[in-house]
């Protein structure tokens, strides 16, 4: 390889990263902004099936997992206070994994919504089924747990899918409820809170 | 103009969708054709997706034919097939957010069709822009015709509806939408757009596929 052939390989790679670049920003900053938004209604639904029974939906604070920031909300029908929803992260095996918790007042889990991740399709992604899901219902935090073998007291791992699985529940889940309860009890050494 | 070169677009065209139809005749890219055709509206807009980002990585690479150094034509191959996606995927996610967050994971792996690069290498980096564009018109066309009617079949067939619109109100042959279901499509239609081939095309003997 002469000289030339370095400098001709040097101009090639500069101008289509340049090109590229500024294609992909552009296109970036179209689509971002709508991008946002669709997640912002993807997240407001989500918190409506979560906790159907509630009238209103109401952020309470921002606490941050994994340098992320995440929201935590109260559900109230009427006066009452019925339960409470937390965005958390969990660690997995390509991506960080967007999780909704809803608990009920005792801080047990009612359900939870994968928001979004990006695991290998079609075997990370196994965590958005329900099978998977369902396990959490009713559980404390004491019992949130994933295990290798069968089990109704903790929760079973999908074969193959270990780490995923890992990441939403001794990471996502159990961070969100160790926060929640911690919170609620009057501390908060974890997150920051912003009442409003 | 190029005209006088005598370049037959009809035939550049027709090429990808029935001679070289990347599923049907090279059987490349199942992956996609398999894991994303359970539903008509994912078929349709994946195929769409690979039909832009062909055209547009094969008139960029044809564009560039010249200026690129031999030695390192596949890696600016990959960083302008990867560009293409990037924006597809992109565009797609604040388009269509429903469809996205069923087959989002799906639109980045168009970067490792093999297709795609094939065509880029093969094709577009030794022809001029017009030909080039052609032949990827005529690819993506292909690739969308056969992801529109494999997943056509699997929607009737698994789901009993169109577009996720019911068509039939009975209860649907769940092996249809199911992987295995996906296989099965592939290779009846490819048998049969083979056979059809044979019998009334008459494409010499058509010893290459099968």
């Amino acid at each position: 390889m002469t000289s030339k052939d370095i400098i001709k390989i040097t101009i090639n790679l500069v101008i289509v990263y340049l090109i590229g670049g500024a294609i992909l920003a552009a296109v970036y900053a179209k689509t971002s902004p709508i991008m946002f938004k669709n997640a912002k209604i993807a997240k407001e639904k989500a918190l409506k099936t979560l906790i159907p029974e509630a009238d209103i939906i109401e952020k309470i604070g921002d606490w941050t997992i994994h340098k992320k920031s995440a929201e935590y909300f109260i559900a109230k029908k009427g006066d009452e206070t019925i339960g409470y929803i937390i965005q958390s992260f969990g660690k997995g095996y390509s991506s960080y994994i967007n999780v909704l918790i809803a608990v009920d007042k005792e801080i047990k889990v009612q359900k939870i919504d994968i928001l979004s991740h990006a695991e290998t399709p079609g075997l990370g992604d196994e965590i958005e089924k329900d099978e998977f899901k369902n396990q959490f219902r009713g559980k404390g935090i004491e019992n949130i747990k994933l295990v290798k073998k069968e089990t109704t007291e903790y929760i079973q791992a999908i074969t193959g899918v270990t780490i995923s699985c890992r990441a939403v529940t001794d990471d996502a889940v159990k961070n969100g409820l160790d926060f929640l309860t911690k919170t609620l009890k009057g501390g908060a050494e974890n997150g920051t809170i912003e009442k409003d | 103009m190029a005209q006088s070169k005598k370049i037959n677009y009809i035939d550049l065209i027709t090429n990808g969708i029935v001679k070289e139809n990347t599923i049907f005749k090279l059987a490349l890219s199942l992956c996609p054709a398999i894991a994303v055709t359970s539903g008509l509206k994912n078929g349709v807009l994946m195929g769409l997706a690979v039909l832009f980002v062909q055209v547009m990585v094969n008139t960029t690479i044809s564009l560039m034919r010249n200026f690129i150094h031999a030695k390192i034509r596949l890696p600016i191959f990959m960083l302008i097939i990867s560009g293409w996606v990037t924006v597809t995927d992109m565009v797609m996610a604040a388009a269509v957010p429903d469809v996205y967050r069923q087959m989002g994971l799906y639109i980045q792996l168009i970067v490792a069709f093999a297709s795609i690069l094939a065509r880029a290498e093969m094709f577009a980096s030794k022809n001029k822009i017009a030909p080039s564009m052609a032949d990827g018109i005529g690819m993506g066309i292909g690739f969308l015709f056969a992801l529109t009617v494999i997943s056509f079949f699997r929607e009737l067939i698994g789901k009993g509806s169109l577009w996720g619109l019911t068509i039939i109100d009975a209860k649907p042959l769940l092996i249809a939408i199911l992987p295995a279901g996906g296989f099965l499509a592939v290779g009846i239609l490819m048998a049969f757009f083979n056979w059809i081939d044979m019998r009334y095309l008459k494409k010499r003997a058509s010893a290459s596929s099968h």
